[in-house]
């Protein structure tokens, strides 16, 4: 695992924090979020019982557009787009019919779309915003926490805005100022005010 | 009297037969038989004696025996729920090391495992549970966790139980009151497979943790014997009711150490089965109790000790 910039877990319970450590490093490495994660606080304590997990993003994705993942050759009577990553292909078909009709959107093969000429022009075609991954990221983060977090914690309160996340799970109600009283100086750890 | 020994037997396909003909022919029982692909895994019974002729005749198939401790046994595989955080990272490579060496293995997931407060255990899941050999609970990593909530989880189960968890061994053994038969620190909610030397090192503890259990039980077992061994009720079984031979679950009749779970319709083949005579003027209905199992409907025949029969089939 590359290392995050600010990786720690804390708890009273020495055996369980290195296992948490070892969980939280699986997950993220499983689910692909190293590259999104910079900085990483987990606090639990069974006792208490409570699960702290806090920390920033870095900078987060930029959307899709169809220039990213395709080419667009302009003809006299169509316009073909050569599709070089099928990834994006489902979201871009739908957003295709959606603007031009499913009868002038027409797909001889697997990697070529074929529009008539006219209906589109070069421009808005190649700027048009297909998928835009930080919608999926926040729920990807929010369930690799959920996954990390033990799983009788099922009172829970989350946030993720902007680069800053935060989940707190505990197996009892939580106390409406956890935020204040144990989240924030965990932020304040990390050098981050919330 | 000739002492059967639980071995493996892997090798290919090509004439295995004469080696299933061999261990009948010698006495043994085979208790599974697997095909996967070109190679087959015999778990069977055979008389100590005569491992080193059923090696010699497989040699030239090359095909290998090994002693595989805990062939003719059912082992559950408890994990606390099957949510990702448990599945399937160390339940099923706990099962499957197991399988290994022999063991039937069955995976029981909890409805409430979880939670150190909210955890419990339901009727079905404890009878489903006690009807194994052995449960192997798969604990988390707090020992905190598993010291309130372990009392719940093995509340009226009677059968040996292993537990594992992230706490050493000392710990574990500290905190579980009263005691149980085996543990086995170390391994706790992980995330990953396990492939790792001290990883691989942990499941070799399991498995002679779990066999060291089996055989104090094997020790008892052999003070006041079974009215009929276990693995050759199956083999008269299987030769006597010709729909067990049309049955597609990998172990049609599954062999315990005390007893068979037969997965046929209890409603239907209980009364057959009790009535079947196993030897001149003896019915399974003599020697043992025709039960219905608590998985699915299934059959659980579990064998009386000659103590109770003083009949020795």
């Amino acid at each position: 695992m590359p290392p995050l910039n600010y990786f720690v877990v804390e708890s009273p319970d020495a055996t369980g924090r290195e296992a948490y450590e070892r969980i939280a490093g699986d997950v993220l490495q499983d689910l692909d979020l190293i590259k999104v994660v910079d900085r990483l606080h987990i606090y639990v304590d069974p006792k208490a019982p409570i699960f702290i997990a806090a920390g920033m993003l870095r900078h987060m994705p930029r959307a899709i557009r169809v220039t990213d993942f395709a080419n667009i050759n302009p003809g006299e009577k169509e316009i073909v787009l050569d599709i070089g990553d099928e990834a994006y292909l489902a979201p871009l078909l739908q957003k295709l019919w959606a603007r031009y009709g499913k009868e002038n959107v027409d797909q001889p093969d697997r990697f070529t779309v074929v529009l008539p000429a006219g209906l589109a022009g070069e421009e808005d075609l190649e700027q048009m915003v297909v998928a835009d991954p930080s919608e999926t990221l926040h729920k990807d983060i929010i369930y690799a926490l959920q996954y990390i977090a033990p799983e009788g914690f099922k009172v829970r309160r989350q946030y993720i805005k902007d680069e800053k996340f935060y989940y707190v799970a505990s197996e009892d109600t939580l106390e409406g100022d956890i935020v204040e009283t144990m989240v924030a100086p965990i932020f304040a750890k990390m050098g981050v005010t919330l | 009297m000739t002492t059967l020994v639980p071995v493996t037997y892997k090798g290919g396909v090509y004439r295995h037969d004469e080696i299933v003909d061999l261990i009948d022919d010698l006495g043994g029982y085979i208790v599974q038989k697997h095909i996967m692909a070109q190679d087959v895994v015999l778990q069977s019974f055979v008389p100590r004696d005569d491992i080193d002729l059923i090696r010699e005749i497989a040699k030239p198939l090359a095909g290998e025996v090994t002693e595989a401790p805990l062939v003719g046994t059912e082992i559950a595989v408890v994990s606390p729920s099957l949510e990702i955080h448990h599945l399937p990272h160390t339940a099923c490579d706990i099962a499957e090391y197991l399988r290994r060496a022999g063991a039937k293995t069955n995976m029981v997931g909890l409805a409430r495992g979880f939670g150190k407060r909210i955890a419990n255990l339901n009727d079905e899941e404890r009878d489903v549970i006690n009807e194994h050999d052995l449960a192997v609970y798969a604990l988390g990593n707090f020992e905190e966790c598993i010291r309130q909530k372990f009392p719940v989880l093995r509340r009226g189960i009677h059968v040996p139980i292993v537990v594992t968890g992230a706490p050493d061994r000392e710990t574990l053994v500290a905190i579980v009151d009263p005691p149980v038969e085996g543990y086995v620190g170390g391994i706790g909610r992980i995330m990953h497979r396990f492939k790792r030397p001290e990883e691989l090192a942990k499941l070799d503890e399991l498995v002679d943790e779990v066999s060291r259990t089996l055989d104090a039980r094997r020790d008892v077992l052999a003070k006041d014997p079974l009215s009929v061994f276990p693995p050759r009720l199956m083999a008269i079984l299987e030769e006597r009711i010709h729909e067990i031979s049309m049955l597609t679950h990998p172990t049609p009749v599954t062999a315990q150490m005390e007893g068979l779970r037969l997965k046929l319709p209890y409603d239907s083949y209980a009364p057959a089965v009790r009535s079947l005579e196993i030897a001149d003027g003896v019915t399974i209905g003599d020697i043992a109790d025709v039960t219905p199992s608590r998985m699915r409907n299934y059959i659980l025949i579990r064998i009386k000790p000659f103590s109770e029969t003083r009949i020795l089939v």
